[in-house]
């Protein structure tokens, strides 16, 4: 690991660097000051950082993304329908978006279709620098620093001189892909000591977090199964199924599939494509079946699912982690107040008793 | 993969949620929520995140189409335009201008509506020019007119922050207006009191504090109980009632009628609840007062508009912050609608039709004569239609025969006119009866504004290329008023400039550009010299008639009460997941499959008396239509109500709905009528109500 | 790496069988089906226009790969297969799933209760049996709601010399049939000679969990319990989501399901009937 470490002051030549062989992705701030994931060529400014710029929509739908057309049916034969891919580098990824990454590549890891997407993506992640709005990834293992097995490439900054307005950065290439993307790049080799000053700025962001402890108190009550039913029904009244929190969640990859008929009009054939586009185990329809039954036909059940998905120690042997990693963003889009904080809070709160 | 993303506005209900388009080789795949909005925060309802399939391209209609022999054929779009206008000439010339019309729409643009009315207004030289309003709002616009002097929300929907106790009359808006819903929400679990009057137990009701369950159609007995409760107890606000308001001595005299036990017996809720939550409302500090269709759509509808103003107002819970009286619009832009004069007696900005001094101004900016005529409400054209008198028709967007009620005299209606022109992006079961399909742009695909329910008159961006040969309403407007030699009139490049003509002739929107709207995430009105920032609450200091007026309203009974033939009450409701006659959310795969299994609620109750089980199949009838469906068990509902929403052509709910009309605006009353309900035979599968069930039986020559 | 895009079979005969169901004969075009089916595993069945959904195979695929399955007719996807004429194309993903534990019923006595459909995720394994000549040791109660519904009538035919066979009708028959089959249970395995130890269902869900609790006050072991558990699928292959039981999906590690795994499955969380009905909020 530490042959693979580098300094650089101008980061902006690493990202010229890249952008000759992908096309470069970055945070960006819209004129609505909307933070999303935009193609940025020649790029120069400092990247935007995910603690203070936490885009509302994780990079999952560059693997998996909200409508994708798997195959097509011509009337004789069954056809794939292959993702249209580009080699791309997402420059600049909070750990716990990388984190939600690295459990996805395990839960798709058959996929055909992620894994295309996937191969043609490069990691670059950045270690955050101070708590973000609603994160926790301190409290579940997902952050706030990188975890070196979750991108090709790390981005720390070190030291920020004030009076240059220059910072210095620590490259770590944490993955073969990550090294071969640095070949023919001249950096200056960092040492021991700048990867010890990284754990030390680690730590000091950890400590900033608040108390989040009522988050591992839910977890053990959920797991110890001692949550009453009430509790979820009395939670449940607030969900109003929107999806959204599936749909913002970067570790939720539940998705339906549907048909679209077109008509081919030089043979005057039809053709039939299947598309999949995400879907949400709380709307009520997501388990009915055909003869009515609903094995989860209650909002409570389906609330309580929702998080045993994301907590629950039984996922622990395939995934060696907790589906939740801390972004918060459920918090935030959940218009019944029912998000992470408010759940696990309530949790807490009523459990405690 | 180039994906770019272009911020816009949710195009469902009058929440105005912002919505990021984004953008993939030219196809809206996806939406994202803007966390930056003012009122959304990051957040969307199922219908907002489901867009998507709304606008998709497949089942669009991409080109004019003309139905020859009962089959709709292809044709160009001068070949239309030609049709249309020479078919606008003749009905004009044989019948007058009285004898066509415009019917608009609260899903379009400002600038689509406004182009709208100028079109009925200077080129038809009518004032048939309408919308859904009045299927919705129409009773607000009207009442609180009367009462405040403007038809709007008062406040804004941030003010559910900012109050002490929420009184939601007749809206269910988790469901209908979800993300104010969830600021309602937010506002009990802070420890606002939170006062819900439904005859349902919705989800707010669940969380109330107080669930006022009242006998359907009987809210002018309720509220004005609880003015005599408040007088009674001297708990009005003194101070406001002499600063600013007239009436009050009359008032109080008529509603000491309304006696505790009288009003416990017409409402069917306790005295002692209406006591608590009569004092909630008057003593709390701040009070915020929202309504729905569920005041609006009776036959009393303005008048129960009215005893809603009246209790606030006696009250003072207005003009100030987290109080006020506020209408929760239904669609994402009939509050634009309404203020863009898509109306048959007012101008853009309320201007009224009937002041000569308005029709002269008109006149005068827009070059030519404007109509002279009162104009017809939809229903009137509807009406006027059976009798031969209203011949032709452009629908922009409104699919009436699913939406209107009494289903089967509007398709009575349709079939009598010599011309019906039908603006769409689907085949809808209106378009389905027209001569004339032309392609519309959906929302993605066109620049514009849409006005929300607080009055944010915010900015949509055009996204995408439409489909096709589709096009904007106001293009297509504009090209037939060129086909019929008055291209002069609405020779605009831009809906900018439309905007731009628009804010010159009205007042609250003058102070508007779209640079000004673009910097500020929508301004609400009125925005002009006086409030050049715009007007997050109106009448702090006067209201725009002076003096706030009370005026006092009886209760009446509904047009129609259960018996002995149709011994159950009868309500429509909408579900969170579907949008008006489902056009557009039921394209969702994801959507379509939450439809119920059945679409006809009962309480269990009822069910068991009547020997029926969870989804079995019945009929539905009413004194003037008939349909098959499933029935649902509801605890929502009391013993002796059903419901249904009304989203669903298969078995649309106006078969069975009253057309009796509110004297005052024409407003039908879709809330409430009475039913018979009857099991099909076992083993027999309740038959769709629609036309022609599939899209296939539409398919082009 | 998986394969999600369907093989294309055809419907090479059908007939109908029961109620609204019908028996299909497929064949593969263009691929073989070689891997071995075990029994009990199930199908993906795309049909154009109307999307996918699950089947299980009533037969053993022949030389050519031809093989069965009963399909009733309950909503759009089957619908639009039962207009579908002979020659007619459609999709195929498979064999999926974990089937009936063959090591198991090859040494014990072996009672199956199905109900309706249920019967088809079944047959598999009752051939199978006869197939190893231990015909003598399987015992079937099947039941439906009336005569009409019953499917799988040849197999039941062919079946009724070889295995016992006992019929139940919810709503029609004599004393000694008429019932649901819980009511027969300890009836039926008065009559049989070698008592059975192993369990095998398939059924509505409530059937199974009926029969499943009487069975094990009756001596079987909780372990000798297997049911075949019916969820929505949307893929077969543990992606899509939507057969979730517990921690698993019922179409990887399921759909068979040993009853005392099932139970702790379903123990982590709340079972539906554990909520309140009326709810208060306050
Ligand atoms: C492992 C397994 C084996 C089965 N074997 C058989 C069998 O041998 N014979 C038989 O008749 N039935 C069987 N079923 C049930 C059968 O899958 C459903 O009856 C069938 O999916 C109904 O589809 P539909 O489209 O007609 O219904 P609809 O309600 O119209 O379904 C709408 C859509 O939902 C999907 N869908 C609905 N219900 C289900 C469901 N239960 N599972 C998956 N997708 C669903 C369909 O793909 C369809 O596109 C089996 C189910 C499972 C899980
Ligand atoms: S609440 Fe209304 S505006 Fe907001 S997302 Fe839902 S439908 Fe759109
Ligand atoms: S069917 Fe998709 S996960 Fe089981």
């Amino acid at each position: 690991m530490l042959n693979d470490i580098y300094l650089l002051k101008d980061l902006s030549i690493l990202n010229a660097h890249l952008a000759q062989h992908y096309s470069v992705v970055r945070l960006a701030k819209d004129t609505d000051g909307e933070v999303t994931w935009t193609e940025q060529a020649g790029a120069t400014s400092a990247p935007l950082f995910g603690h203070a710029n936490l885009p509302l929509t994780s990079p999952k739908a560059f693997f998996f993304p909200e409508q994708e057309s798997l195959y097509k049916f011509d009337g004789k034969t069954f056809e794939t329908i292959h993702p249209k891919v580009k080699p791309i580098v997402l420059f600049g990824v909070q750990a716990c978006d990388l984190t939600a990454i690295a459990y996805q590549d395990q839960f798709f890891k058959h996929d055909p279709y992620y894994q295309t997407r996937r191969d043609s993506v490069l990691l670059v992640g950045i270690d955050c620098e101070a708590p973000c709005k609603n994160g926790f990834c301190a409290e579940v293992n997902a952050g706030p620093h990188v975890n070196s097995a979750t991108a090709d490439l790390i981005l720390s900054r070190l030291k920020i001189d004030d009076r240059t307005n220059t910072s210095e950065w620590l490259i770590v290439a944490s993955s073969e892909k990550g090294v071969d993307s640095l070949r023919d790049l001249t950096l200056e080799k960092a040492d021991e000591g700048h990867f010890k000053l990284r754990t030390k700025l680690g730590d000091q962001v950890r400590s900033q977090f608040a108390d989040f402890s009522y988050i591992s108190n839910a977890i053990e009550y959920l797991n110890d199964k001692s949550i009453p039913a009430q509790l979820w029904e009395e939670l449940s009244v607030r969900c109003l199924s929107c999806s959204g929190c599936t749909n913002l969640c970067p570790t939720c990859s539940c998705y339906s599939t549907f048909e679209v008929i077109e008509a081919e009009p030089i043979s005057n054939t039809l053709e039939f494509e299947t598309v999949r586009c995400w879907d949400s185990c709380l709307f009520e329809s997501f388990q009915r079946e055909a003869s009515d039954h609903n094995p989860s036909h209650k909002a409570a059940q389906r609330v309580e699912r929702f998080w045993f998905h994301k907590f629950s120690d039984e996922y622990l042997p395939e995934f060696e982690r907790h589906g939740c990693v801390g972004c918060g963003r459920c918090e935030q889009t959940c218009p019944g107040t029912i998000g992470v904080h408010s759940v696990m809070k309530r949790i807490d709160e009523v459990c405690c008793n | 993969m180039s994906q770019t993303q272009v911020n816009s506005i949710c195009p469902f209900c009058g929440v105005g949620c912002g919505m990021g388009l984004v953008v993939n080789d030219g196809c809206i795949n996806a939406v994202k929520p803007l966390s930056k909005h003012p009122i959304s925060q990051g957040k969307l309802c199922a219908k907002g995140w489901n867009t998507p399939f709304g606008i998709s391209k497949h089942n669009r209609i991409t080109q004019p189409l003309m139905k020859k022999e009962g089959v709709f054929e292809v044709i160009g779009w001068q070949e239309a335009l030609t049709y249309i206008a020479q078919n606008l000439q003749k009905c004009i010339r044989e019948s007058g201008s009285q004898s066509v019309g415009v019917i608009s729409s609260a899903r379009a643009t400002n600038e689509d509506n406004y182009a709208a009315q100028k079109f009925a207004r200077a080129v038809l030289k009518t004032n048939n020019i309408d919308h859904c309003a009045r299927i919705c709002h129409s009773p607000s616009v009207v009442g609180l007119k009367q009462t405040l002097g403007s038809g709007a929300m008062t406040n804004s929907i941030d003010d559910v922050a900012k109050a002490d106790v929420i009184l939601i009359i007749g809206a269910d808006s988790t469901e209908n207006h979800a993300i104010i819903g969830g600021h309602i929400m937010q506002a009990k679990l802070r420890g606002a009191k939170l006062i819900v009057v439904d005859p349902r137990q919705t989800r707010l009701a669940q969380i109330a504090d107080l669930h006022l369950q009242l006998n359907i159609g009987s809210n002018i007995a309720l509220l004005n109980g609880l003015l005599n409760i408040i007088f009674q107890h001297n708990w009005q606000n003194d101070d406001f009632l002499a600063r600013r308001c007239e009436g009050t001595d009359a008032l109080k005299k008529h509603v000491a009628d309304y006696p505790l036990d009288k009003v416990a017996e017409l409402t069917g809720i306790e005295g002692q609840k209406l006591v608590e939550a009569a004092k909630l409302y008057s003593q709390a500090n701040a009070a915020f007062l929202a309504y729905g269709i569920g005041i609006t759509q009776f036959i009393s509808g303005t008048n129960n508009v009215i005893a809603v103003s009246n209790l606030a107002l006696v009250c003072g819970q207005i003009g100030r912050e987290g109080t006020g009286v506020n209408p929760l619009r239904g669609q994402n832009n009939v509050q634009g609608a309404c203020d863009m004069g898509s109306l048959p007696n007012v101008y853009p900005d309320y201007q009224s039709a009937a002041d000569k001094k308005v029709r002269e101004k008109f006149s005068h900016a827009w070059n030519t004569t404007v109509a002279q005529a009162p104009g017809l409400t939809s229903l009137g054209m509807s009406n006027q239609a059976r009798n031969g008198k209203f011949r032709g028709l452009i629908i922009c967007g409104e699919d009436p025969i699913v939406t209107d009620p009494d289903r089967n005299k509007v398709e009575a209606s349709m079939r009598a006119m010599d011309l019906l022109v039908v603006v769409e992006l689907f085949m809808t079961e209106t378009a389905k009866m027209a001569d004339i399909v032309l392609p519309a742009a959906s929302f993605a695909e066109k620049d514009g504004t849409f006005t929300n329910c607080e009055r944010r008159v915010q900015l949509i961006h055009k996204a995408i290329e439409p489909p096709g040969e589709a096009k904007a309403d106001w293009q297509i407007l504009s090209e037939i008023a060129k086909k019929m030699g008055l291209g002069g009139l609405m020779n605009w490049q831009t809906s900018e400039q439309i905007f731009d003509e628009m804010a010159q002739l009205t007042s609250s929107f003058s102070g508007m550009t779209y640079s000004l709207l673009a910097k500020k995430n929508g301004i609400q009105w009125p925005c002009n010299a006086e409030h050049p920032k715009g007007s997050r609450w109106l009448h702090t200091t006067t209201f725009p008639i002076g003096k706030g007026k009370l005026i006092p309203v009886d209760h009446v009974p509904t047009n129609e009460q259960p018996d002995a033939y149709y011994p159950f009450w009868f309500t429509t409701t909408r579900l969170h997941y579907h949008y008006g006659c489902g056009s557009m959310t039921r394209q969702s795969p994801l959507l379509e499959r939450e439809t119920p299994n059945g679409l006809l609620y009962i309480h269990p109750q009822d069910a068991l008396d009547l020997g029926l089980k969870n989804h079995q199949a019945v009929t539905v009838s009413s004194r003037r239509g008939y349909l098959e469906t499933r029935i649902v068990l509801s605890n929502e509902l009391v013993p002796g109500l059903l419901s249904m929403p009304y989203h669903f052509k298969e078995a649309p709910s106006n078969m069975l709905t009253n057309d009796a009309m509110d004297p005052t605006t024409e407003m039908p009353e879709l809330k409430v009528c009475a039913v018979n309900i009857v099991p099909l035979p076992k083993n027999q599968s309740p038959c769709p109500s629609s036309i022609s069930t599939d899209i296939e039986d539409w398919v082009i020559q | 790496m998986l394969q999600l895009t369907p093989q294309t079979i055809r419907i090479v005969d059908f007939y109908d069988d029961g109620t609204d169901s019908r028996h299909f004969t497929f064949e593969p075009i263009g691929f073989a089906l070689e891997s071995p089916i075990a029994i009990g595993q199930f199908f993906m069945l795309t049909v154009p226009s109307r999307g996918l959904a699950p089947f299980t195979y009533t037969s053993f695929p022949d030389e050519q790969g031809r093989f069965n399955a009963l399909i009733r007719k309950v909503g759009k996807l089957t619908d639009q297969l039962f207009t579908c004429k002979k020659g007619d194309l459609l999709g195929y993903n498979g064999p999926y799933g974990n089937g009936w534990p063959l090591a198991e019923i090859n040494q014990k006595e072996v009672l199956i209760v199905a109900g309706g459909c249920g019967l088809a995720p079944v047959t598999t394994a009752i051939d199978y049996l006869i197939d190893q000549g231990r015909a003598n040791s399987v015992t079937l109660l099947y039941a439906s709601r009336d005569q009409e519904s019953q499917v799988l009538k040849q197999e039941r035919e062919r079946w009724q010399s070889k295995i016992n066979v006992y019929e139940t009708l919810d709503i029609q028959g004599d004393k000694d049939h008429s019932g649901l089959p819980t009511e027969h249970l300890s009836a039926v395995l008065n009559k049989v000679d070698h008592h059975p130890d192993i369990l095998l269902t398939c059924g509505p869900e409530a059937m199974m969990s009926n029969v499943a609790k009487m069975c094990v006050d009756l001596g079987f072991k909780s372990t000798d319990i297997w049911m075949s558990i019916e969820r929505r699928m949307r893929c077969g292959v543990g992606l899509c989501g939507h057969c979730y039981i517990g921690s698993t999906y019922a179409c990887k590690q399921g759909p068979t399901y040993r009853y005392d795994e099932f139970l702790a499955l379903e123990k982590a969380n709340t079972v539906a009937h554990l909520y309140p009905q009326y709810f208060q909020y306050c």
